[in-house]
């Protein structure tokens, strides 16, 4: 050992054992290292087995609820439009049952419809006629006219005949200062509703965020100057 | 060993790994971090441990192994990065680096003293002096020769001496 320095060896050792501070692990330290030891806890052997029974019936229960039967509106406008909805959805997805060209069809579609029209909508550059067919609603003969868009959404109007068909104000939308149909909602679609005479007109499509309401605004106003049905009876 | 006894024989060194720790890192959110890996492992590891073998020398292996792979790694990174110098060519037995943000003061010349020790002089004296490890057991966390940890331990107070020196001298 080192003889010339002026410390020596044990010396140096006593200084090392006494003069450093000595560090104490925290509390918060102790606690998480204590709960680091705690073995895992065993899950009881029927934990796993009714697990995977809920999730298999909440998956059943998932497929199973879109055939219940859906709770109709009591008012006759929604109602309806859930109806007009439906028909446009069944268009979208299959087309329409058997779509005729109009005007060559017009009068065999005023036979089975129960609807005239004195001029229609026949397309224009922003909107294509797709093709018209009579259809049948809540126990209604109506008309239905499908028409798309450039950037492909399916435009359907419908007229069908519902005498005093209440148009509920609060829904109601200014359009170009001359008309103020209701905007309605029914799945994800969009429905403009009003009444010319006699006769309830729809018009639908999947046209729903702001922009595409803007759009939706112009088809109507589009087919409502052009198009004028008439109760054929 | 049983594990319930295992661990409540390896919680019984918290407090000299933690020291240990603050001893090495300077820092107590790392000591913190290095304690608890070193835990983590101890009981993912438990099944390794020998009965009858020192517990307390095997945990500070681990801690000490712990702060070589992790720590020491991200020193000479550090270094690597701000002097161009390969982890490499580092030298084995650098000085330890000044303080960095965050770390504990020293409170003592001897304090000072024995942070400046490279962690190879440091980590003898600390388990020799300041833990009363046997000999047998330092060779064992330093996994190196009893004669080694002699030598070591007789060069670390040199130096060590060599500081204190220097600080009376200023």
């Amino acid at each position: 050992m080192s003889n010339h320095s002026p410390e020596s060896d044990d010396a140096l050792g006593a200084r090392l054992r006494t003069e450093l501070r000595r560090y104490t692990a925290p509390a918060y330290l102790r606690g998480s290292v204590g709960e680091a030891a705690e073995p895992p806890r065993v899950r009881p052997a029927w934990f796993a087995p009714s697990l995977a029974a809920a999730a298999m019936a909440l998956v059943l229960g998932l497929v199973w609820i879109q055939f219940l039967p859906r709770i109709l509106p009591a008012d006759p406008t929604e109602r309806l439009v859930r109806s007009v909805v439906a028909e446009h959805t069944r268009a979208l997805m299959w087309g329409a049952r058997r779509p005729e060209v109009v005007p060559t069809a017009l009068p065999w579609l005023t036979q089975e419809s129960g609807i005239g029209l004195t001029k229609f909508f026949v397309g224009d550059d922003r909107l294509m006629f797709v093709g018209a067919e009579p259809v049948y609603l809540e126990g209604r003969r109506g008309m239905a006219l499908y028409y798309r868009d450039g950037d492909g959404h399916l435009v359907t109007y419908i007229v069908l005949p519902a005498p005093g068909l209440p148009i509920p104000e609060s829904r109601r939308v200014q359009i170009q200062n001359r008309w103020r149909p209701a905007l309605m909602s029914d799945g994800g679609f969009s429905a403009w509703v009003w009444r010319q005479g006699d006769l309830a007109c729809f018009i639908v499509s999947d046209m729903v965020s702001e922009s595409d309401v803007e759009h939706f605004k112009d088809y109507f106003a589009r087919l409502r100057v052009s198009t004028e049905p008439v109760a054929a009876n | 060993m049983a594990s319930d006894d295992f661990h409540r024989a390896a919680l019984e060194h918290l407090d000299a790994l933690y020291n240990f720790a603050m001893y090495l890192t300077r820092n107590p959110p790392e000591a913190d971090d290095l304690v608890q890996e070193t835990y983590l492992r101890a009981f993912r590891f438990s099944h390794r441990f020998q009965p009858g073998t020192h517990l307390r020398a095997w945990l500070f292996q681990i801690l000490r192994n712990t702060f070589l792979t992790f720590y020491r790694l991200r020193e000479r990174e550090s270094a690597l990065a701000e002097d161009g110098v390969p982890a490499w060519d580092a030298p084995m037995f650098h000085d330890a680096p000044e303080e960095s943000s965050g770390a504990v003061e020293a409170h003592t010349d001897l304090e000072r003293a024995l942070r400046r020790l490279p962690e190879e002089f440091r980590t003898v004296l600390l388990l020799a002096e300041v833990e009363g490890m046997a000999l047998e057991d330092v060779a064992r966390v330093l996994a190196c020769p009893v004669g080694t940890v002699k030598s070591r331990i007789f060069r670390a107070k040199e130096r060590l001496r060599g500081l204190l020196r220097d600080y009376t001298k200023e």
